[in-house]
């Protein structure tokens, strides 16, 4: 323990979370540079048809995918494991009829009883994603705005902003590295980081500013209710992430528990360091 | 025991929404299945409808939908008696039994299609639409689910944050194909009319305006019409006009005559002086005028031509002996009669009224005509921008596995709390806490609870007014969430998928606000300076707690109109959980924490 809070001690650590996020958007670069695009999208994001199997045994995806293939063009085939056994999911292109496909995989012997299809046309799918990209803005608008309010003071404020903005790029960065496709429910969780990361961050800044006492115990304390936080909610969306058959749920829960991680070296490692450097300088 | 004002309120509004969840009475009986299709080869179709309960098929109580599936899968070329809404119904089986039923709801939640399975499809019309032509497709649409038997598919016109209306379609438990001939469906309208002819010795007259035929019965049912032989249900050409032979007796003769077509309809007033409903003797009068081409307006004239006129001795007015009898797709939807004043005539505004003796049966009966004249012609063409098609069984897998996570989660919480806090007098509020957040964001959700939810501000009320009395601490929040959360109480949102999310990222932040209250109020930190009291403290916890709560709200706001209502679940049940959380349970919980000091 005393150990860590070492590590909270050093103002040097704030390299770690700054490294961490020139990397994701290095890593965002070179996908936009090789794709011409910034994230993966799901289909709701720019269209297309989603089929999905569920199956209480596994699936022989190489010959599904090289069937698939030669039949429909490019397709994008992903397996999901749960507890309840396995899912596959199959990406098409919007013009392809889903019907076919399933009749396709009812004739390479795949039990197609427990399947739900979606589609999207491109339009729609279009005009969801430039939603999304407004969303996002007002968003921080609206949170910036209430920041500000709280503290009424720019360097917290900023800090808190900072943060959050890291923890969402970290973040897209670590579902291109997982193979998470931003979609309209993991865009949700996204948002919702937002709120998870702010937790955190207001109540290490009212430690910081409001209360008496040596700066690195109340950082240390501050850690200890923050990481309690973090680790119940951390919990809760493992027992999920283990339990769902659901690709919804699932997408929720892993972008939700990834950036929830990204957000404990944000808030410990680079806003600890900050506000610990204004509050130095203003002597609390 | 009223200093702890607050944490009566909060059982309160626990207690009423375990009611509007699980309060429900069944008129029928609990054991029964719900009828959600009928298809077209059953004998029971056009008798038995969608949302009808069954109790009971040939003496056997049929307590669940394993059962009924059981035994109508055994059942063809015999006699069935199904006891539905009370009473008993016979009909002959010949294949297969054609009713497709489900298991009733237990509870009052509207669970998505993604949990019960079902189809949802988006269509967004070709042209630009206004919200009339929206309502317009709706009607239509409407129309054409009822001839199906489809009576509780939901329709809803959505708009977009880009400001295009679309139509969303969603019916649970069915299959794709229903509604994809739905929507294929033609909608070809046909209003034919009843000629009755006089027949004296044998012969008689088929008078149209201009020209009159020579009919003769040539025995055995049959009629001879200018040197041509007909039997019943042929059709035959006269004037410009198909006719068909319907019977006859010794006296007359009955055909029918195709007046108009959907073409023909050029336009249905829906202007407050073509169109609207009136209040008559025993009942209200609906009317509304439509424009009709000049051929069928010649065409009307001819068949009801010579036709005969009774008094109706109830409503005091005369009626031709015709009627107008209205087709779509071949099925037949409504039959009017005919005003005496337009036998014969040429009208090419008709007007089409009818009565009923409800209000709004009027009105309904007035919209679907309208509707029914308007089919064929969709005031816009649709095309489809999103399908989704989830099993039953898929569904059911996802409500299941859900269950297995909430209770995993649930252990997973109270192992967490325990390890850190090391005292069951802390972590178990916080757990039930946190379950009270789930029951009450499910409580709001729940439909048909207004009642409920108006008794339970009453009593909140009354609980509020006795601390006020009484001067016991004023908190703004807790009063606040005593109105406020009754009041959001009565609406009514579905618990889909991302609504579960929801749930989960609602109570992630209950049980985080939860963990600084107790932090902030139960520690003694060794730099402070002077004792800090515990109302000070619980200050503090809730300036925390109050700006991460703001936050949260402020991001979900946009994602309520993004993709078209795809996510607004989450939203809105992130939204109101953390309200619930910050108005209701946050101030019992520093209540509890507060008196466990004292001690």
């Amino acid at each position: 323990m005393a150990k860590g809070k070492g590590v909270l001690a050093s103002k040097s650590v704030i390299i770690i979370p700054v490294m961490i996020l020139l990397l994701s958007v290095g890593f965002l670069a070179y996908g936009y540079m090789q794709t011409g695009e910034w994230f993966q999208r799901s289909i709701e994001l720019k269209g297309g048809t989603l089929i999905t199997v569920n199956s209480p045994s596994g699936f022989s995806t190489g010959e599904i995918t090289e069937s698939l293939e030669s039949a429909y063009g490019t397709i994008v085939l992903r397996e999901l494991r749960s507890f309840s056994g396995y899912a596959m999911t199959i990406e098409v292109s919007s013009d392809v009829n889903p019907d076919d496909v399933i009749r396709t995989l009812g004739s390479l012997g795949v039990d197609v009883t427990d399947s739900s299809i979606e589609t999207i046309g491109p339009s729609l799918g279009e005009a969801f994603w430039f939603q999304a990209q407004l969303g996002i803005v007002i968003a921080f608008i609206f949170m910036g705005i209430i920041v500000f309010g709280i503290f009424r003071t720019p360097v917290p404020s900023m800090a808190v902003m900072m943060a959050a903005v890291s923890d969402i790029i970290i973040t897209l960065a670590m579902m291109q590295v997982f193979g998470i496709e931003l979609s309209l429910a993991s865009f949700a969780a996204l948002l919702m980081l937002i709120g998870y990361s702010i937790d955190t961050d207001i109540l290490l800044t009212t430690r910081i500013l409001k209360t008496e006492g040596d700066l690195n115990g109340k950082i240390w304390s501050a850690f200890k209710t923050g990481i309690t936080m973090t680790g119940t909610t951390l919990g809760v969306l493992v027992a999920i992430l283990v339990t769902t058959s659901s690709a919804v749920l699932f997408g929720i829960a892993s972008v939700l528990a990834i950036g929830l991680v990204i957000d404990i070296i944000n808030t410990w490692l680079q806003n600890a360091t900050i506000l610990k450097w204004h509050a130095e300088r203003r002597g609390l | 025991m009223l200093k702890y004002w607050r944490v009566w309120l909060l059982v309160v509004m626990v207690f009423a929404s375990v009611m509007a969840i699980g309060f429900k009475t069944y008129p029928y009986g609990r054991d029964a299945v719900e009828i959600v299709y009928v298809s077209n080869d059953s004998s029971a179709r056009g008798i038995l409808e969608q949302g009808m309960f069954i109790t009971n098929i040939n003496g056997e109580k049929i307590p669940d939908i394993g059962t009924w599936n059981l035994i109508t899968s055994g059942i063809r070329d015999r006699n069935v008696t199904l006891r539905v809404n009370g009473k008993n119904y016979e009909f002959y089986v010949n294949e297969t039994m054609g009713i497709d039923a489900i298991d009733i709801e237990r509870t009052n939640l509207n669970f998505g299609l993604d949990l019960r399975g079902g189809t949802r499809i988006i269509l967004k019309p070709k042209e630009n639409a206004t919200k009339e032509t929206m309502d317009q497709v709706i009607s239509t649409l409407q129309t054409r689910a009822n001839i199906y038997g489809l009576r509780e598919m939901n329709f809803f016109s959505i708009r977009g944050a880009d400001g295009d209306y679309y139509l969303q379609i969603e019916v649970a438990g069915i299959k794709r194909d229903i509604i994809d001939e739905l929507l294929s469906a033609q909608g070809r309208f046909e209003a034919k009319i009843s000629k009755p002819v006089e027949i004296s010795g044998g012969s008689g007259t088929i008078q149209l305006v201009s020209e009159s035929f020579p009919v003769t019965m040539a025995g055995n049912d049959t009629i001879m019409i200018g040197g041509m032989a007909y039997e019943q249900g042929d059709s035959f050409t006269l004037g410009g006009i198909e006719f068909e032979y319907v019977n006859a007796t010794d006296t007359r003769l009955f055909l029918m005559g195709k007046a108009y077509d959907g073409d023909d309809i050029e336009l249905i007033y829906s202007d407050p002086q073509r169109s609207g409903i009136m209040p008559i003797q025993g009942g209200y009068r609906f009317f509304f005028g439509v424009l009709v081409s000049p051929e069928g307006a010649q065409r009307f004239a001819d068949i009801t031509s010579g036709v005969q006129s009774y008094l109706d001795l109830v409503g005091g007015e005369r009626y031709l002996e015709s009627e107008i009898f209205l087709y779509l797709d071949e099925q037949l939807v409504s039959s009017l009669r005919i005003s005496s004043d337009l036998g014969g005539r040429i009208v090419q505004e008709p007007q089409i009224t009818g009565s009923r003796v409800e209000q709004e049966d009027a009105i309904q009966e007035k919209l679907r005509l309208q509707a029914i004249l308007r089919s064929g012609e969709l005031p816009t063409s649709l095309e489809t921008v999103s399908v989704g098609v989830i099993s039953p069984a898929l569904g059911e897998e996802f409500f299941n596995s859900t269950l297995y996570a909430a209770l995993f989660a649930a252990g997973a919480v109270i192992i967490i709390i325990f390890v850190r806090y090391r005292s069951l007098r802390i972590s178990i509020p916080m757990v039930f806490i946190g379950l009270s957040e789930v029951v009450i964001i499910l409580g709001i959700s729940a439909a048909n609870d207004a009642m409920i939810w108006l008794v339970a501000l009453l009593i909140n009320f009354l609980i509020v007014s006795i601390s006020w009395w009484k001067k016991f601490e004023i908190d703004i929040y807790a009063w606040i969430g005593a109105i406020l959360i009754p009041l959001l109480g009565m609406a009514t949102w579905t618990i889909d998928l991302p609504a579960i999310g929801g749930i989960i990222a609602a109570i992630g932040t209950g049980v985080d606000h939860q963990i600084i209250i107790a932090d902030e109020t139960l520690s003694r930190r060794s730099g402070d300076k002077r004792d800090y009291t515990v109302r000070e403290k619980i200050k503090r916890a809730f300036f925390i707690i109050f700006g991460a709560a703001a936050t949260t709200i402020a991001a979900m706001i946009p994602l309520m109109s993004i993709g078209i209502g795809f996510v607004r679940g989450f939203a809105i049940t992130t939204i109101v959980g953390v309200l619930a959380g910050i108005l209701v349970t946050r101030p019992a919980y520093a209540r509890i924490i507060e008196a466990m000091n004292k001690e």
